[in-house]
């Protein structure tokens, strides 16, 4: 019981990043009917990013996320704008084209910051909180804390204004979006660089937690991505949950599996969607695949 | 022809001589690229041709070869007999990954492939088996009589004739009935289906073809390095791979080819800057989509399409000739179809409420009714698309309720659509070569037993297939994409393909929709003659004229109830029929429509 | 006299190689009612979705209210006071009936003018004040064709498109959405209509223009076109 508790707690935390990378993949499915597959190397430079801002240039911890967001947001606006033309028209080949970011951005990371990975020191005190005989990370708190806030943000934005309804209305209809007046580029350029600026806060949170490396993102990304599906593509709240899912099956694998934890992963996730492709929060408002 | 021959003579030469300039280093690499180029092909079959999101395609490189090293070190099999045996493993592979292509598309089939191909490196990196991080060595090489393979000049011979044989192989699919048959999954599910293409056996087809592309790919990889070790087939290898697919073009096996040569050159040219490669190759693949889609292969053909002129002969729309006319005896067992109280509801929407109606066999049948009224959705539950809420279909006598699209459509269902679904990246005649393909899928074993066959299958087809065209009066067009026709020989082109069915039962759904005077006069022709050579036919149709000149009964439509049945005149003249559907101002022009075909 | 709501000259628009309206004209007098009916491809939709700039056309002169607005994008033209309620009425099916309508107004700013626009749809559609937590996907196809009326109107427009709005709906509702249009109309907004349900149009509307294949095929007072033994005849497609 015990032992099971602990791992719980333990994909938990790992869960709320997968989450935060999700919501990424939701938000922008959401807004525009994409997929972002290069969001998960996103994530590796928004790390950088923050590591880099956090260690070398001794900003405090906070602060070296609001330049990584800023920095990772610029990013998802040069792949929009780029992107753009092929917008509306086809869906399979835009995937493959962020396919295509995604590698330059992972050769970037390398290039910049070289092929090794480097250790993030905790910014919070490393004393684990003992609750019941459960070890517990500050740090791990901050990170489901955080994941919690930004899905509230996400929510009340989407829901209560204006911009957040408009934007979702791009993805449900863009004929009808544009003759209320919304400029869909513009739309879905903001939903990019909001996509991009949570790819950075998961990417500067996962930091401390993980070993920071050019491998790290696509990792993440996948994780996050099938976290984002498992809860109904598309959906917030489907996202956390689908994020958290992932991150206790993770660490429920790896406790049984060991090394294979992946592979188990992996395969659980593929006969969950074969049985219920629109995941547990499925609404498919959006139907374009 | 010749000129074909001539350039296949010049290239096979030129490759055979090509190891006597290169250095051990230069043949190293060739022989590489060959593997890479035989993962592209692969590749491309699955995703370009077939339009199958494979991103698992390193996994099968993978168990290819992890396969021939285990079995050759641990099991002390001899390298070809390892070599059958991880064929066949990874064609098992290829049947796995695929599964989930019946119940996913599109990104989520990417998402799922990754993961596939992520757990396949997760696994072989911890199994001791598989010799974890550090992989196997000392694989044996691979004995020929006569011929030292450890050689790599040697080995590149060996590299050639097999990727000569799966370019042609790969070039055969694509040419003959199943690769046509991909071909048109891709371009739209939904009308291959309807032209009885069993779609789900097919997209299992088109992976475990990707599969066994990849396990030979596997087999030549560990027969050439032998040595294996996971990260050869990383995630990276996997995105360097689309790369090249996408770069030369996914839907050209040529462009494959060509990208993987181009890509693994620039890999080469870049060695010591690796990183900086890959920032080129990554951006190549952005520009490519956005600004050449169709990659290398498509660049002759967008080209010809700025600068060239069209050809000069003049193409028209011939007339149609009429099917020699049969008597069709009443066999007196019941109607055709028969549609028993079927409803269908969506979310908060009950489109179809309680429809019972039965068509005899040789009747044209009208239904009519307002926009929305549920006669698409009608036509969707009798053929398959969607699955009735409540009721049944009989056609021909037995229950076919729920029933798949194709079985339907091999049972002697064919219908058009309103909205035009053309096969848009095949040719005229290759839309109708579609439809005429009778043949199951289970007759796949012909192409690795008796190619032949397939081959003189297909040239019975093509004559088919040029006589119908002739009927219809589009020989001019056939070798021209739908698209950029105009409209009313677009509708023409669909109804052909569906006749090339062979159907007992054709469902027409708005075939006058957008066609002027002439042509709707050459529709009624068309479909009475259709009739007449046994084919009984159901139509929806706005265009009231043609309707009422076409049909012996008329069934109407309204908020997903009928409202009227009966023949024409009985229809036109109902009161209910009036109100909802011709508003009464237009009642009496019915009328006189009615009497004026009466008196023709 | 003022200018007129809508004056279209030699409108054009081009899919690929096929020519779906071929330089179509027609004017929309100030508070007028103009109707456009032909049969289904005859290019009706092509030429509401070309004045309001979502295809691609070309277009001798295009005037809103006697200003020039030929080179408005499409996202603009609601500002210059045109209204589009689309065909098969497009709602966005996974946001709430009351957002969908506030979308509606997304040019102006939100406040408490727009407010009582929102109360001018409700008393005009009550069915959507009881409906407006619903998602607009789940209402009956009648409710989305008054919200997507009512979603156009929160702009205020001066001239509203219609592309259409009869269709799928039972007669009762027809005949409910033709008195919501003729309320709208004797409020002095002016109307374009384009309909396949040609008693609809000829009730709604002072004038028609009668598509055939893309092209222009004849153009007269409802009144007569409606009595006219050609226009039955190209109706019914003979």
């Amino acid at each position: 019981m015990q032992v099971t508790l602990q791992t719980l707690i333990g994909g938990l935390s790992l869960g709320a990043v997968y989450a935060l990378v999700a919501m990424g993949f939701s938000l922008v499915y959401r807004t525009m009917g994409l997929v972002n597959f290069a969001h998960g190397n996103v994530v590796t430079i928004g790390a950088y990013v923050a590591s880099t801002f956090y260690m070398s240039a001794k900003l405090p911890f906070a602060l070296a996320m609001v330049v990584a967001i800023v920095v990772t947001g610029l990013v998802g606006f040069v792949i929009e704008f780029v992107l753009r033309p092929l917008e509306n028209k086809d869906f399979d080949l835009m995937l493959i084209g962020t396919i295509g970011f995604g590698i330059v951005l992972d050769a970037l990371a390398i290039i910049i910051w070289g092929a090794t990975g480097r250790a993030v020191p905790s910014p919070v005190p490393a004393a684990p909180i003992d609750l019941f005989g459960l070890r517990i990370r500050t740090y791990d708190l901050v990170v489901l804390a955080i994941a919690a806030a930004a899905m509230l943000m996400l929510m009340l934005f989407l829901q209560r204004t204006k911009r957040g309804a408009a934007m979702q209305a791009v993805a449900m209809d863009h004929e009808a979006a544009t003759a209320v007046g919304i400029h869909v580029g513009r739309s879905n350029s903001i939903a990019f660089v909001i996509g991009a600026g949570l790819a950075a806060l998961a990417g500067g949170l996962v930091g401390p937690m993980l070993y920071v490396s050019p491998t790290m993102g696509g990792a993440l990304g996948i994780k996050g991505f099938a976290g984002a599906i498992l809860g109904g593509f598309g959906s917030i709240p489907g996202a956390i949950v689908g994020g958290l899912a992932i991150g206790v099956l993770d660490a429920f694998a790896a406790g049984h599996f060991q090394g294979y934890s992946e592979l188990v992963t992996f395969l659980v996730f593929t006969a969950v969607i074969m049985v219920r492709p629109t995941g547990l929060f499925g609404e498919r408002t959006v139907n374009r695949a | 022809m010749k000129r074909r021959l001539a350039v296949l003579a010049v290239a096979a030469v030129a490759l055979w001589l090509l190891p006597y300039g290169l250095s051990s280093y230069a043949i190293h690499v060739v022989d590489v690229t060959l593997i890479f180029a035989l993962l592209a092909i692969g590749m491309g079959l699955a995703m370009g041709v077939a339009g199958q999101v494979n991103l698992a395609q390193v996994a099968f490189f993978g168990v290819g070869a992890y396969t021939v090293a285990i079995l050759t070190t641990h099991s002390g099999f001899g390298f070809w007999t390892a070599a059958l045996l991880a064929l066949l493993a990874t064609a098992a592979t290829g049947l796995f990954v695929g599964t989930p292509a019946l119940r996913i598309q599109s990104h989520y089939l990417g998402i799922v492939t990754l993961g596939l191909a992520l757990a396949f490196t997760n696994w072989v990196t911890n199994a001791s088996i598989s010799g974890g991080a550090e992989g196997i060595n000392a694989i044996p090489v691979p004995q020929l009589p006569g011929v030292d393979l450890s050689s790599e000049y040697l080995f590149y011979y060996l590299e050639l004739v097999v990727f000569a044989i799966a370019l042609a192989a790969g070039l055969f699919v694509v040419r003959t009935p199943l690769g046509r048959r991909m071909r048109a999954m891709r371009d739209d599910p939904l009308a291959a289906g309807a032209v009885g293409v069993e779609v789900p056996m097919l997209r299992m087809t088109a992976f475990v073809l990707a599969s066994v592309y990849g396990g030979t790919a596997g087999v030549l990889y560990a027969g050439l390095v032998r040595y294996v070790a996971p990260e050869s087939f990383s995630i990276a290898n996997m995105f360097l791979l689309l790369a090249m697919v996408i770069i030369g073009g996914r839907q050209s096996l040529f462009g494959c080819v060509a990208g993987a040569v181009m890509l693994s050159l620039l890999r080469e040219l870049l060695v010591n800057y690796p990183t900086y490669a890959q920032v080129v190759y990554g951006s190549v693949v952005v520009l490519v989509v956005v600004f050449a889609p169709t990659g290398l292969a498509g660049l002759p053909a967008r080209l010809r399409a700025r600068f060239g002129r069209g050809s000069g002969a003049r193409q028209e729309l011939r007339p149609f000739e009429p099917y020699p006319a049969v008597t069709v005896e009443d066999s007196g067992d019941g109607p055709l179809l028969d549609i028993v109280g079927v409803g269908k509801q969506f979310k908060g929407l009950r489109a179809l409420d309680g429809v019972s109606l039965s068509v005899r066999a040789g009747e044209i049948r009208g239904i009519v009714g307002p926009n929305g009224s549920g006669k698409t959705t009608l036509f969707n539950v009798v053929t398959g698309l969607y699955r009735a809420t409540s009721g049944d279909i009989v056609f021909a006598g037995a229950k076919v309720t729920g029933a798949r699209p194709y079985r339907l459509a091999q049972a002697g269902m064919a219908r058009t659509f309103q909205n035009l679904r053309l096969f848009r990246a095949l040719s005229v005649r290759e839309n109708v070569l579609v439809a005429l393909d009778r043949t199951r899928m289970h007759t796949i074993w012909q192409y690795l037993l008796w190619p032949v066959g397939v081959w003189r299958r297909d040239r019975a087809l093509r004559e088919e297939g040029e006589a119908l065209l002739a009927r219809f009066g589009l020989s001019d067009f056939a070798e021209a994409r739908p698209g950029a026709l105009p409209y009313g020989i677009q509708r023409r082109i669909e109804i052909a393909r569906a006749m090339a069915r062979h159907p007992r039962l054709l469902l027409l759904d708005e075939p006058a929709a957008g066609l002027n005077g002439e042509e709707v006069r050459q529709l009624a022709e068309i479909v009475r003659s259709i009739r007449d050579s046994g084919v009984t036919v159901v139509l929806i149709e706005h265009n009231m004229g043609l309707v009422m000149s076409l049909c012996e009964r008329v069934t109407v439509l309204a908020s997903g109830r009928i409202i009227a049945d009966g023949t024409p005149a009985e229809v036109a003249t109902a009161p209910q029929v009036i109100e909802a559907y011709l508003g009464d101002s237009m009642a009496d022009t019915v009328e006189q429509v009615v009497i004026e075909e009466a008196n023709r | 006299m003022s200018a007129a709501a809508l004056e279209v000259e030699n409108l054009t628009v081009r899919y690929g190689g096929v020519c779906a309206v071929q330089s179509v004209s027609f004017t929309v007098p100030a508070g007028g009612c103009l109707g456009i009916i032909g049969a289904n491809g005859a290019g009706k939709t092509s030429t509401l979705k070309a004045v309001l700039g979502l295809v691609p056309r070309t277009v001798g002169a295009l005037r809103v209210g006697g200003q020039d607005v030929s080179r408005v994008k499409a996202r603009d033209m609601v500002r210059h006071g045109i209204g589009y309620v689309p065909e098969g009425r497009h709602v966005f099916a996974g946001l709430s009936v009351e957002t969908n309508l506030m979308l509606g107004a997304y040019a102006q700013k939100w406040n408490a003018a727009t407010r009582g626009q929102l109360e001018e749809v409700f008393a005009l559609f009550p069915v959507l004040r009881e409906m407006r937590g619903r998602l607009a996907g789940a209402l009956s196809g009648g409710q989305q064709q008054m919200l997507a009326i009512g979603r156009a109107l929160m702009s205020r427009p001066k001239l509203l498109l219609l592309d259409e709005p009869s269709m799928g709906l039972s007669p009762k509702l027809v005949e409910e959405i033709l008195a919501a249009l003729q309320r709208l109309s004797a409020d002095g907004l002016s109307l374009l209509l384009v309909e396949q349900n040609a008693k609809l149009t000829f009730e709604a509307t002072d004038s028609c223009l009668v598509m055939e294949n893309g092209a222009t095929a004849m153009t007269g007072t409802s009144g007569e076109l409606r009595h006219d033994a050609r226009v039955r005849r190209v109706y019914l497609g003979l």
